[in-house]
């Protein structure tokens, strides 16, 4: 089997570059059955890789371990389920998983566009192919799937790392490599439009539907993986900034901004050059990002290790990727020259503009952050580590501007808003959010940012609101109808822009649960059986320590029961599995109460067999749920979008008005908890806020978490004890903040101990490079906006339309509807 | 396999993918009985490598077949790029984009003078798709071209090619016409 693989790989590569040349001499010299060959031979290597594809999974299945990846990632006891999706556990075999799923989704976008955009296919067959050939070629000369053991065959598997047997870590990657492979197709297509010169918007037309495809997947894989973090990690968050998050986001963050601009273009003719450059460039990091997280380059929980070989193979791809397609950028200038005008900053394209601009910068941020501690160690030979402290500093007023830019960017007008529209739009959006404002701060809120981002999110609500509510009254006297009807109408009308207002709904309601984070509660006990902590307004009593064993693992469970006001509100049972194979590094398994106001959230961090005693961490976390939901909303929004035109029918499900409503009951919820102290028989583990804040700063030395001292969700952790322990003893010399610091910098011998750089000497440049990149590219926009609206407007060309015509096009407008 | 019956068209390619469906039928159920004893699951998986197998095969034909293929669909070459097809569709579009405006318009976020000279601009420029429809332009100026291409090509010069258009429609007509061939108006002598 495994050698059927290897030649069926080596099939793939010939195949591949057969399907690219064929094509690019089928098109130069206009020759439909070269072109013919050339898309036939793009599914034979679909047919190819799935081939492979069913082969590798058999060997899995049927745990032929003679084949090395076989061996490594799966074992004889594993769930079928986990033997599947071994096929994408490991590094060999995701990036043939990649190959087959870019091929498969290929085949499909050829085979729809082929006949509508026949000068461009060629082309396309053959930027997809030499993608594809790129990484048949990383499998065949260095990462092969297929590889066997030359000695002696080991008669069972090294089984999957237990952290990814979860069932969101085996749909999180194939949803991931969807949205990154659906990116390539955008790329061909736009290269495509540069090498043939047909540069109007058609290929824009066939390109939005995959992009939009793959932005769907894409954010539904970075929620999947959000959910997993939460559900596996352990630490009480879902998100940390690590490379291999933020690889993901890169191309998301662009994949945004372009399908925004896109809209500039198609309304207005402006940004052309722009908008190839951003498919370009969000090809590129999609690249980039799997160079980052596979080449060793950067530290991360996910890295699959130093791999030098890796890193240079991939450079030069990156390299000639970047080379070619900003040089037919470069070539096709001429043709790209756009009527760039602005006739205002108050209007929609300057709107647009703006939204471009933030989106990049925190593509350009998070890239940079990412990569600043191999910068620095190369640069100064100190390794750094940015934190998640870092991130969220910079990107919380980022996030808040998106969101407030969210809520005006629908209301402004195209070219130009006048004083009375922007009036008239602007005052319930406005009053809704100030009303917010006020309510959030005399209920007495002390994070204020969460409370600006709930007076946003109630702005934005209010905007989309109105938005459907306007449109509905507007299709309402047009076509005379109920408002119900209207509604239905309107949506079905123009899904991409009502589709585009759910994604919306559906981001208002991810920020909303972020705000959430604010009201965080953390704390953590020591209990013997019956002995019980107050957390919040939650009591938890561990009751009893199980240890189960099914074989494949040991299960250690502590039996909790949460009470609320004295009454039950939950049984809980978290705990550690111990699997056989890797017993040095348990796994957490959280027990989690879900809630709309908050979740509860119990972690068991250590415990002690003889004497039933459990160390618990009780999280509770409020709104998290509805960052799930946000989801949820976001991918009905892009379902909406992508509705065929025949389909009229349940686009009314999202009702804004009502959403604002429980919202704030939400709100409310949540607000009047309040904080109570804990009073009861044990009080949680004492941490003085000196404590804390230091704790949040050190990074645990565990090795393998990456996460600050405070959230590693290791049980047992040394690295965690030891440092905890070296904390309390600092304060107790009563040492201050930065001189605990300093000391733990001395001792370690590096400032990677931090989680964020110490802002001095050649680190200074993380603090301030941000700001110069954002002040120079706000500048960029606004010189290049000047220009713009320089530009004497061209009076129309007002050709003299005849009668007749003009009967006919209103008699086709009519029955448009 | 019932190429007799079909000699005019463009042979079908759906008796091809047929006869691959079927030996994948028949591999997988060779493969069933080959391998009993083993797992269901590595039973389905041969019987999806088989399938897939056969998928190859349907695949590797259509690659092939459009070079021994000598129907004329597929043996001359392309020419131009643009359809009528990809005309109408343009046409749609603005169309829609007129109707998106004057929505926008009732919402109130597009200015009246906005509106009237966007509008203006969109119907001048359906109008013109019309036209180009009504008279076939996609069609015949690319046909004209191409023939007069290849007859130059053939060392035969091609007829003097005019600007001339019929008067009531805009069909354009060649040089020696009498009426036009789209309405049938008398044309002028040239």
């Amino acid at each position: 089997m495994a050698s059927l693989g290897y030649y069926l790989l080596l099939a793939a590569f010939v195949v591949c570059a057969y399907a690219a040349a064929i094509s690019v001499a089928g098109a130069r010299r206009r020759s439909r059955a070269l072109i013919e060959s050339g898309i036939g031979a793009f599914y034979l290597l679909a047919a190819i890789m799935a081939v492979a594809s069913a082969v590798i999974v058999y060997s899995f299945v049927i745990g032929d371990y003679s084949i090395r990846y076989v061996q490594r990632y799966s074992d004889s006891v594993q769930p079928m389920f986990y033997k599947l999706t071994s096929y994408w556990g490991g590094l060999d075999g995701s990036i043939m998983f990649w190959v087959s799923l870019l091929s498969v989704f290929g085949s499909a976008a050829i085979y729809v566009n082929r006949e509508r955009h026949r000068e461009l296919i060629p082309y396309v067959v053959t930027v997809i192919s030499v993608v594809e050939m790129f990484f048949l070629f990383l499998m065949i000369v260095h990462n092969n799937p297929f590889q066997t053991y030359l000695t002696e065959r080991p008669t069972d598997g090294t089984g999957l790392n237990p952290l990814l047997q979860n069932f969101y870590m085996a749909i999180h990657p194939p949803t991931m490599y969807l949205g990154f492979v659906g990116l390539t197709i955008p790329y061909a297509f736009g290269m495509a439009a540069l090498i043939t010169g047909y540069l109007d918007d058609s290929w824009l037309r066939a390109v939005r539907r995959w992009t939009m495809i793959s932005w769907l997947f894409l954010s539904i894989g970075l929620g999947l993986g959000m959910i997993w973090a939460y559900e596996e990690l352990g630490w009480g968050g879902y998100w940390m900034w690590d490379p291999v998050e933020n690889a993901g986001l890169l191309p998301w963050f662009t994949a945004t901004a372009f399908l925004h601009s896109v809209m500039v273009q198609e309304r207005r003719g402006m940004l052309r050059v722009w908008n190839v450059c951003l498919v370009i460039t969000t090809f590129f990091l999609t690249i980039f990002g799997t160079f980052m997280t596979r080449s060793g380059v950067v530290q991360s929980v996910h890295a699959f290790g130093d791999d030098p070989e890796l890193a240079r193979l991939f450079t030069m791809f990156m390299v000639t990727t970047v080379v070619v397609s900003f040089g037919f950028v470069i070539y096709r200038l001429p043709l790209l020259r756009a009527r760039n005008e602005l006739d205002s900053w108050l209007s929609r394209e300057a709107a647009f503009l703006v939204n471009n601009w933030i989106l990049l910068f925190s593509a350009f941020f998070v890239l940079f952050a990412t990569m600043f501690p191999t910068l620095s160690e190369a640069v100064r030979g100190e390794r750094l580590t940015v934190g998640p402290p870092f991130f969220n500093q910079w990107m919380l007023p980022i996030g808040l501007t998106l969101l407030l830019l969210t809520g005006i960017g629908p209301l402004l007008a195209w070219r130009k808003s006048t004083v009375e529209n922007l009036r008239d739009s602007f005052l319930i959006p406005v009053t809704l959010g100030v009303v917010t404002a006020v309510a959030v701060a005399a209920l007495g809120v002390r994070v204020w940012t969460s409370g600006i981002c709930f007076a946003l999110s109630a702005f934005v609500v209010g905007t989309i609101g109105q938005e459907f509510w306007r449109g509905a009254r507007v299709r309402q006297r047009a076509t005379g109808t109920d408002v119900f009807t209207a509604l239905v109408g309107l949506v079905a009308r123009n899904k991409r822009r009502y589709g585009g207002y759910v994604v919306h709904l559906g981001m208002v309601l991810i920020f909303f649960g972020f705000a959430g984070e604010g009201f965080k509660q953390k704390e953590e006990a020591q209990l013997k059986p019956g002995q019980q902590v107050k957390v919040g307004s939650f009591v938890v009593r561990h009751d009893a320590l199980s240890i189960t064993d099914d074989g494949q693992k040991q299960m250690i469970t502590a039996h909790v029961t949460v009470l609320r006001d004295g009454k039950p509100f939950a049984e809980m049972y978290p705990a550690k599995w111990i699997f056989r194979k890797h017993e040095e590094s348990p796994t957490t398994e959280v027990a989690i109460n879900r809630g709309f106001a908050q979740d509860v959230y119990l972690v068991l961090a250590t415990f002690d067999a003889a004497t039933q005693t459990a160390s618990i961490a009780v999280d509770i976390n409020p709104l998290v749920n509805w960052v799930w939901m946000g989801f949820g909303l976001l991918a009905l929004g892009i379902g909406i979008a992508l509705l065929p035109d025949a389909v009229f029918s349940f686009a009314t499900a999202p009702l804004p008005a009502n959403a604002a409503t429980t919202a704030l009951i939400f709100l409310a919820v949540v607000l009047s908890q309040g904080v109570a102290l804990a009073q009861d028989t044990i009080p949680a583990i004492f941490r003085s806020p000196l404590e804390r804040q230091v704790a949040g700063e050190i990074m645990c030395n565990c090795g393998g978490c990456r996460l600050s001292v405070s959230d590693c969700g290791m049980m047992n952790c040394h690295g965690k004890s030891g440092q905890m322990g070296k904390i309390q003893q600092y304060i107790a010399e009563g040492k201050d903040h930065d001189a605990i610091l300093a000391t733990f910098v001395r001792e370690h011998g590096g400032y990677d101990v931090l989680m964020q750089p110490p802002n001095r000497g050649f680190n200074r440049v993380a603090w301030l490079l941000p700001y110069v990149v954002a002040v120079i590219a706000l500048l960029g926009v606004a010189f290049t906006a000047r220009r713009w609206s320089r530009h004497e407007t061209a009076a129309p060309d007002a050709a003299p339309i005849d009668r007749e015509l003009d009967a006919r096009l209103e008699d086709e407008l009519r029955n448009l509807d | 396999m019932s190429s007799e019956t079909s000699i005019k068209e463009p042979a079908p390619s759906l008796p091809s993918w047929q006869l691959f469906a079927l030996a994948g039928l028949v591999g997988a159920t060779i493969v069933v009985f080959v391998s009993r004893g083993q797992s269901p699951a590595a039973i389905i998986l041969l019987s999806l490598v088989v399938f897939a197998a056969a998928a190859v095969g349907a695949a590797a034909l259509r690659t092939f077949v459009p070079f021994v293929r000598g129907h004329e669909g597929l043996s001359v070459s392309i020419v131009g790029g643009r359809a009528r097809a990809a005309i109408d569709r343009e046409k749609t579009l603005v169309l829609r984009s007129i109707k998106e405006l004057e929505f926008d318009h009732a919402m109130g976020k597009v200015s009246d003078q906005d509106f009237a000279e966007m509008g203006l601009r969109l119907r001048t420029r359906a109008a013109g798709l019309m036209r180009q429809l009504d008279a076939g332009a996609a069609y015949s100026t690319q046909i004209e071209q191409e023939l007069a291409r290849r007859l130059a090509g053939a060392g035969i010069a091609a007829a003097p090619r005019t600007d001339r258009f019929c008067t009531q429609c805009g069909t354009p007509a060649t040089a020696s016409a009498r009426f036009c061939g789209q309405c049938g108006q008398r044309l002028e002598s040239a």
